[in-house]
This record gives C-alpha cells, sequence and structure tokens, in this order.
C-alpha cells in the first residue's frame, strides 16, 4: 500500500509531510507519497503522522529534537551529550540567533551519531534532523538571521548586573549593536 | 596457530572469545578507549574505540573478534569522530585542566591532545555539581566525571561492594554513592580500593596529594609534543 494511498483512505487533505514508523522513522514530502509501506522500502512499527500545509517542519523536528534529548538514557557519550547540543541548537536556530554555522553543527552531529552510539535510539535520534534539513530546507533558511556566527545569548543583556551595579543606564553602557 | 584479524593492514591473533580491543591491547597495539579496562568487564560507553569492523562502524570492546576481519582504526575519518567525542565530554563538565591534580596523566586530557582538539568545539553546559569531599582519604569531584563507569565496574567486579552506580537519564545522568546520605564519606568506600584509584580523570582522588609529581615530570610531559593541528572553525 503506497502512502497516498493510506492518506486518501484516511481523508487527509493537504498533506505536506508524513513521519513513517514514529521520530526515529523517516519523514517523506509529497513527491514521495508514491512509495509503499514495506519493509523494503518505508518500514513502519504502524506509526504514521500526517502533517498538513499550516505546519512548520522546523517545529516539528525541534520537537523531535527535545523528545530525543529526554529519551536518552545517557549511557553513551554521542547520544547523552549530542542530542542536548541538537536540542540546543534547534532551540537557538527557534529564538532568532541562527546562521549557517549552527546548521553546519547540526549536520556534524548529525553524522556523529549515526554510527557512534551504542544503541538505536542514538543512532535514530537526528533522523527527523536529517530528513527535514534534505526535504524541507526553506524551512531551516527561513531561521539564519545572519550568514556570520551569531552568539545564543543577547550580550547586551548579559550587561545589566554591571549596569544595576555601577548605577548606569546611558547611552554609553549599552553596547552599540550595529557597530 | 591461532585466528587472526586485521588492524589497520597489520595482523592480530586473537582467542575464542576475545573482543578485538582484548586482543589488540594484549598484542601491544593501541585503540583509543576511556572506558575499558584490561580486568574488568566492557562497557562500550565513551564510543571512543569506534572502528570500521568490514565497512560497519561498531565498537571495538563490545565487539568479539572474528578470523578474517578487516578492522580500521585510525583513518582520518574515525579521528574526526573520536576528536568530535572528546570535546562533547569536554563541554557536558567542568573540566578546568591548570588547576586539576591529575593534569599531565589524564586520560581525557591526552585523548584531546591525541585528536587534536584545539578548543570546546561546542557551548560548555557548566553544570552545577558539588564536590563531596565527606570521605577522610577521597575527593570525589563529580565535575570533572565523564561518566566511564570505570569505578562503577571496580567496586562491583573488584572490591566487591558495589560503592558506585549511576542514575539519571540523558544529560542528567550522574554517578551515585551507596550510602544512605548518599555521601562517600558514609559508603564503604576504602583508600586501598581499585574504584579509588581507577578514576582515567580528575573525578575520584586521592586526598592530601597535591603536586606530589611536580609539572614537567608528569607522564604526559615525558612524550614528545603532538605537532599543532590544523586550525579550524573553533
Amino acid at each position: 500500500v503506497t502512502v497516498a494511498e493510506v492518506l486518501a483512505e484516511a481523508g487527509a487533505a493537504r498533506t505536506q509531510a508524513v513521519q513513517v514508523g514514529g521520530p526515529s522513522g523517516v519523514c517523506l514530502a509529497a513527491h514521495e507519497f508514491g512509495r509503499r509501506i514495506a519493509f523494503d522500502d518505508v518500514p513502519t512499527a504502524g506509526a504514521f503522522m500526517v502533517f498538513d500545509e499550516t505546519r512548520d517542519m522546523f517545529e516539528v523536528a525541534r520537537g523531535f529534537s527535545h523528545f530525543f534529548a529526554h529519551e536518552s538514557c545517557g549511557f553513551c557519550t554521542p547520544c547523552r551529550v549530542g542530542t542536548e547540543l541538537v536540542r540546543r541548537r534547534f532551540d537557538k536556530l527557534a529564538q532568532g540567533h541562527g546562521s549557517p554555522f549552527d546548521q553546519a553543527e547540526l549536520q556534524a552531529l548529525e553524522d556523529l551519531l549515526h554510527g557512534t552510539t551504542h544503541c538505536g535510539l542514538g543512532a535514530s535520534a537526528t533522523n527527523p534532523l536529517r530528513d527535514t534539513l534534505v526535504r524541507f530546507p526553506q524551512a531551516y533558511a527561513s531561521r539564519v538571521s545572519s550568514p556570520h556566527f551569531v552568539p545564543g545569548f543577547d550580550l547586551d543583556a548579559e550587561l545589566a548586573s554591571a549596569r544595576r551595579v555601577t548605577g548606569r543606564d546611558d547611552r554609553g553602557a549599552h553596547l552599540d549593536q550595529h557597530g | 596457530m591461532s585466528d587472526s584479524f586485521d588492524l589497520d593492514g597489520v595482523p592480530v591473533s586473537f582467542e575464542p572469545g576475545d573482543t578485538l580491543m582484548a586482543a589488540a591491547e594484549r598484542a601491544g597495539h593501541a585503540i583509543p578507549h576511556l572506558c575499558w579496562h584490561p580486568a574488568l568487564g566492557q562497557s562500550g560507553a565513551c564510543r571512543l574505540c569506534t572502528v570500521r569492523v568490514d565497512g560497519r562502524l561498531t565498537s571495538a570492546c563490545t565487539t568479539r573478534a572474528g578470523a578474517g576481519q578487516v578492522v580500521e582504526c585510525r583513518s582520518a575519518d574515525l579521528d574526526a569522530r573520536r576528536r568530535m567525542l572528546v570535546q562533547l565530554m569536554f563541554v557536558e563538565g567542568n573540566h578546568f585542566c591548570p588547576g586539576c591534580e591529575k593534569s599531565g596523566d589524564c586520560r581525557l586530557q591526552d585523548a584531546g591532545y591525541a585528536f587534536g582538539v584545539t578548543g570546546p568545539g561546542f557551548e560548555e553546559f557548566y553544570p552545577h555539581r558539588p564536590v563531596d569531599a565527606s570521605h577522610p582519604d577521597i575527593w570525589l569531584d563529580l565535575n570533572r566525571c565523564i561518566l566511564c563507569k570505570l569505578c562503577v565496574r571496580a567496586s562491583r567486579e573488584v572490591d566487591g561492594k558495589g560503592v558506585f552506580a549511576i542514575g539519571g537519564h540523558g544529560v542528567h545522568t550522574h554517578v551515585l554513592v551507596d550510602s544512605a546520605t548518599g555521601l562517600l564519606g558514609d559508603s564503604e568506600l576504602a583508600a586501598s580500593d581499585l574504584a579509588a584509584h581507577i578514576c582515567p580523570v580528575g573525578a575520584i582522588l586521592p586526598k592530601r596529594r597535591g603536586f606530589a609529581v611536580p609539572v614537567g615530570a608528569r607522564p604526559a610531559d615525558a612524550r614528545e609534543a603532538p605537532p599543532d593541528p590544523e586550525p579550524s572553525h573553533e
């Protein structure tokens, strides 16, 4: 049975993506809905998530990154630390501090987790990242605010305690954000 | 004649039941590792020993040796993964080498040099981990813990005590001490235990020992300094 047939039976409309086999499974875009649910093509344990055009696939992948960071048992280094770094990087992009640097780092973590983890959870923890990066690059591109590296924190806001201590709040006590 | 496998082009013989790591280390070949110890059961936690066996990535310390296997260990892409794994261990804890008694004799530091770690690479987590100084002879500073579980295994398998265990999950995984208060001073740990000496980093250290071996004369000082690695984005 093809993905399109399942969608038709379920009455799904304006479908943007389908996640087959749960978070560790495969994310398919519309042009792949002719593929078959089968061990040899799109394997599944029964889970079938449908996302219509109103859904933001970056947010979908970010949600899965939180899921895996929480699910990691913490036994091996790449999964314990890697899933947390992926989660943090997704959150950084979501907060508008993204740059191509962050996307390259996500890709590097993706490469590390495939192959070095102790078990399959870690090995598949970045599947949603991998699949959505390839299929929905525009969802990520809209998060990349600058071609240059952007720190994950507000440098000027970090100086608030120093301003409080010195009783200053004039222009000179603030960083020039455009300098 | 015993069977053998190929480790980076060198034949390594093994006994039935050997892991790749056990056979290689016995024959004098080094496979990078932090959580493996010849006297203890295998773990597979640190993943530094990830090798390519007949084209498939796996950890050498948990994989049985087989006749004719082709094992790729020190290739550039595998060492690049090792560099990243070491960086992950550094950013996860609070590792301040200059102030650590273990500096110069530290397996994590050695790995950093060996794989060309020039910076953390990722943001440090700076976790809050209080030091446990309750034991009369032993410091427990989990800021430096890399969760290799050597102390857990040594205490259980060799000392026959089970002083240490692992609790929590994900990034909150941490070493637990088996005592009513959770403090090391109330546990059965003795200074002579293997668990008190097996830590590859500076998380479990004997008390009242500072600069017993001066900087400049520590094991790492005796080795030739590694060449400066290629500058990277770090």
